[in-house]
């Protein structure tokens, strides 16, 4: 008998499951036949022989269905019966069907939701050839901070050359490229990478060829690799663009090759539309020459073991040779006590495979915590559902008590009862992932907003699906088995008799599922309100400048001073208050930290202020108020005295005990030593952080910078401020044929700092809402039920004489009772849960009384609400129905 | 006096047994079973006909429907070339086992 045979058998009674039924059905009468006609023959009667015979037989239907389980795919077809009684159950309850899909859809789509982002962030291999033996490539510094994933230019090719540790190393690092001139300038989404990035990876190109080593030579022709969606949005995916010259940052690059779809770049999140090599394009600007000297770690890297070669002996061989390399390769300007560090680093090689973004750092909390959010919505789902099952399940009573008096087992009813709650969840699942789905692009623009360079693939994939699937059936098993068990823990005498369903009430199942829910809001609640506190305390934090009016358009190509007559043309257009320039805006992300001390302390080698190159004007426009002394003016030009701002806390932690006004800094300024003279004290701000304490900070006049630094214009303007960036961004980029301006409102990257902030308090508030919505539908479900039991107790209660307020009571009073309970219960699993959180909270504490305060009020008020409607109802019964009742 | 329950594994060689002879239905196979174990079996059909139909789908036995001797149609079981390999088989085994208990037993 080969196991094909077996399949093939099983099979066909599966398939002729009609016929085969019948003709069990035929032999049973026969045996019964055979044998009545046996017994008739001692000389009984045709009936008392036949009762005889189907007593020996043990009963028609209980042999037949000993025959049907024991034979081979007996399971799949008793399984195909119970999704069809199963399907026909739900028809004759379409209602009840229709809030199970509902509550299941939407705690299922939470979970298939926040795991699809996780999933797409963290999870998910790059589409490359072998992933898995990608490694990532960090240097450990002697001591125990974190290991830099960030290398040198330098560094990333000699390790390249490393060809018995690694067959290849893949460097890159997202970098925004101004496409195109004049008019048609706007900025590209791309990727600066070494020569080695796509053989490592193991790509072939979808059209043309990809970039290789000898592209990424100084004087190599600088050659652009697009991706695939690029060349279909913007060629249409015609073969002519390969040998096509882009424009980039102003200088001409050919379109040699398309990477193959699916492949957006290592950099996760980040679509690399344009590829080009960093060693080429170093040739052609000035910005990334620079970048590629030694002193700047700005690229990661990827890297491909050599065959035979563990990761661990990666490693080692890796620090061996590094002893023998780093002083070459580490920037010879450095002080001493920056480059000693290095001669003892040791490499570490973390798996590579899914690729790398910042983003993973940055939501790894806020998603787990979002995770867990998720997870307790659907729990309270399913003990809503289940309540509503176990409510349900004693109108099923009778109907599951006949089916166990006909012979089926405790074990293949409760099977039955599983399945059909597995098939609710499944439903539920599926409208789940569609909600998923649909909502993904909200999602995104929630979680990521205002950022057009992150781009994630939502779309449900092997993984997401496991995942719903594997939620969907845990879920139908929490939330069917309990309901289940009890009612066919009766068994059939018990369950036939008229009394049964009074035994049942009883139980303290249900309540306790309503207590559970009302638990778990608290603990929603809770943290929804912790998170929206601190939004809020962020808002109304008083930051030291006005965000409120300005525009900023960041010059990023240029590391030269900008004309002081763009500056006045900016400040000739109506609308215009104000026009100045800073080499950094507030939480722009970016910051610049040098030395400066006061006058005959020794220079420190390491940085010991945060520095701003600021424009005339420039307090007065972000209107940081001035403590003593005066802002920038024009006045403080390249030949004049070289003057600075210092703020707050800069003057006291070097001036406690003199009025800094008038001394002199001594500092090194973008490389240059200097001499400033103190001439105002600025209030301390947030700009480099809402949430730090405000940095020793030293404003320096920006017309007295030498060598490369960063521009921004900053404006304070009246009026329509959309309308004032266009006309600012109309003025400003005919000058600016190299770069795609964009022209902002700070309030725009103010919000973009609180982001992280204000996801959370939105995701968990609506959870929340979710939360206490399921939790009030299932306490009402409770007590309507209740009172629908006990309208007999409750007449009764009327005609002895009880007022109408005293029902509404006991009403009231049972589910005040049920909510107390759970508020006790929820209160200590809110607190740990608001300590776990404890990093991601500002301005108020875990166990803040007024948040829990408040958390509790809506949680009771909502009961309340919930209750009233059954409590009015039990209040007007009328006596003489409710005794007809039954 | 009490019969005795048909010892675990040994229902499908016994059926296996009485159809070596000749094709019989399910009441046939019982009523022989009985008589063979001079009654000291208690032949449950519960038992019988799982056993039956799980046999038919090993394919051991082969099913076909045919007139009784007194003209109601009923289900024949008959012996296949497989059915006869395993009856084979485990005949020998069961043999083997019960000689191996008896010395046990009177080795003591």
């Amino acid at each position: 008998m080969t196991l094909f045979h077996r399949f093939v058998s099983m099979f066909r009674w599966v398939l002729r499951r009609e016929k085969a039924e019948q003709q069990l059905d035929e032999e049973m009468r026969t045996f019964v036949d055979i044998c009545a006609a046996d017994k008739m023959r001692e000389g009984v009667s045709l009936a008392e022989a036949r009762r005889r015979a189907v007593l020996e037989l043990g009963g028609i239907e209980q042999v037949k269905e000993q025959v049907r389980t024991s034979r081979h795919g007996a399971l799949v077809d008793e399984i195909g019966r119970d999704v069809r009684y199963a399907f026909r159950t739900f028809a004759r309850n379409p209602g009840f069907v229709l809030v199970v899909v509902l509550t299941l859809g939407l705690g299922i789509g939470a979970n298939t939701a926040i795991f699809s982002l996780i999933d797409a962030l963290m999870l998910r291999w790059l589409p490359v050839r072998d992933p898995q033996e990608l490694v990532q490539v960090k240097l450990q510094e002697p001591g125990d901070g974190p290991a830099t994933d960030t290398f040198s230019y330098p560094i990333v090719r000699a390790l390249g050359e490393q060809q018995e540790i690694f067959t290849g190393v893949a460097g890159f690092s997202g970098y925004s490229f101004n496409i195109g001139a004049g008019d048609s300038i706007g900025k590209v989404s791309g990727a600066l990478v070494t020569g080695g990035y796509y053989e490592t990876l193991g790509l072939n190109p979808e059209a043309g060829r990809l970039l290789t080593r000898s592209d990424d030579a100084p004087d190599a022709p600088l050659a652009a690799v697009i991706s695939d969606g690029y060349w279909e949005r913007q060629f249409l995916r015609s073969p002519a663009a390969i040998g096509q010259i882009l424009v980039v940052n102003g200088a001409p690059a050919t379109i040699v090759g398309v990477s193959p779809p699916g492949f957006t770049g290592a950099n996760v999140g980040m679509t690399a539309d344009i590829t080009l090599t960093a060693g080429a394009f170093a040739s052609v600007n000035r910005q990334v020459a620079e970048l590629i000297g030694p002193g700047n770690f700005w690229i990661r890297a990827l890297a491909r073991p050599a065959p035979g070669v563990s990761v661990r002996q990666a490693e080692a061989r890796l620090t061996t040779v590094w002893s023998g390399i780093w002083d070459s390769l580490i920037a010879a300007h450095w002080p001493q006590s920056q480059r000693s560090p290095f001669a003892n680093a040791r490499f570490q090689l973390a798996p590579g495979g899914t690729g790398w973004t910042t983003m993973r750092d940055r939501y790894r909390q806020p998603l787990t915590v979002l995770m867990s959010v998720v997870a307790v919505v659907l729990l309270i789902a399913c003990a809503n559902v289940a309540s509503l099952m176990l409510a349900r399940a004693s109108a099923r009573q009778r109907e599951i008590a006949v089916r166990l008096a006909l012979g089926a087992s405790r074990g293949r009813v409760v099977r039955q009862l599983l399945i059909e709650s597995t098939l609710l969840s499944s439903i539920g699942a599926a409208f789940g992932i569609l909600l998923a789905w649909a909502s993904s692009r909200l999602l995104l623009e929630t979680m990521f907003p205002g950022s057009w360079r992150v781009t994630f693939d939502l779309t449900p994939n092997g993984h997401i699906l496991g995942f719903t699937a594997a939620v969907s059936a845990a879920t139908g098993v929490l939330f069917g088995l309990a309901p289940a068990l009890r009612t066919t823990a009766a068994g059939p005498a018990a369950a036939l008799n008229d009394d049964m369903r009074t035994s049942s009430s009883r139980s303290r199942l249900l309540p306790s599922l309503i207590v559970a829910q009302v638990a778990m809001s608290l603990v929603l609640l809770v943290g929804a309100g912790l998170f929206a506190g601190t939004l809020r305390n962020l808002q109304r934090l008083d930051p030291g400048f006005n965000r409120e009016g300005v525009l900023i358009a960041d010059l990023e190509g240029r590391r030269t001073p900008v004309p002081q007559e763009l500056v006045d043309e900016i400040q000739a257009l109506p609308g215009v208050v104000s026009a100045s320039v800073s080499t950094h805006t507030p939480l722009s992300g970016s910051i610049w930290s040098d030395r400066a001390v006061p006058r005959g302390q020794p220079v420190p080698e390491r940085d010991s202020a945060f520095f701003v190159g600021a424009g005339p004007r420039l307090l007065e426009i972000m209107q940081t108020p001035l403590i003593s002394g005066r802002d920038f003016t024009d006045r403080d030009s390249a030949e004049a005295q070289p003057v600075a701002v210092v703020n707050e806390a800069y003057a006291r932690r070097f001036f406690p005990d003199r009025q800094p006004l008038g001394q002199y800094l001594s500092a090194v300024v973008r490389g240059a030593r200097r001499d400033l003279e103190i001439v105002g004290v600025a209030k301390n701000t947030s700009a480099a952080g809402l949430r730090r304490r405000s940095p020793l900070t030293v404003y320096v006049a920006y017309r007295q910078l030498t060598g490369s630094f960063p521009t921004t214009l900053v404006i304070r303007a009246r009026g329509n401020l959309a309308e004032m960036a266009a006309a600012i961004r109309r003025a400003i980029q005919p000058q600016m044929p190299d770069t795609a301006i964009e022209v902002l409102p700070l309030s725009a990257q103010i919000e973009a700092a609180m982001v992280q902030e204000r996801v959370m308090a939105g995701l968990a508030g609506a959870f929340g809402a979710l939360a206490l919505v399921l939790a009030s539908v299932g306490l009402y479900g409770l007590l309507a039920y209740t009172v629908a039991r006990r309208t007999k107790e409750v007449g009764i209660r009327v005609a002895l004489g009880a007022e109408r307020a005293r029902v509404v009571a006991m009403i009231l009073g049972g589910a005040v009772r049920l909510v107390s309970i759970g508020v006790l219960l929820g209160l200590p699993a809110a607190w740990a849960a608001s300590r776990a959180v404890q990093s991601m909270l500002f301005g108020l504490k875990p166990a803040d009384p007024a948040t829990i305060g408040g958390a509790i009020v809506l949680l009771g008020a909502a009961a309340l609400v919930a209750a009233y409607v059954p409590a009015w109802r039990a209040s007007r019964i009328d006596p003489l129905t409710a005794l007809r009742h039954e | 006096m009490d019969k005795l329950d048909i010892p675990q594994g040994t229902l499908d060689l016994m059926i296996l047994t009485i159809l070596v002879r000749e094709p019989m239905h399910g009441y046939g196979i019982a009523q022989k079973l009985a008589a063979l174990s001079q009654d000291q079996f208690q032949v449950n059909p519960g038992s019988l006909f799982p056993s039956l139909y799980r046999l038919e789908q090993d394919g051991k036995l082969k099913a076909e429907w045919r007139p009784t001797e007194n003209n109601r149609n009923a289900k024949y079981y008959k012996l296949t070339a497989a059915g006869r390999k395993q009856l084979e088989r485990h005949k020998q085994r069961w043999i083997r086992i019960s000689f191996a208990i008896t010395s046990v037993l009177e080795g003591a």
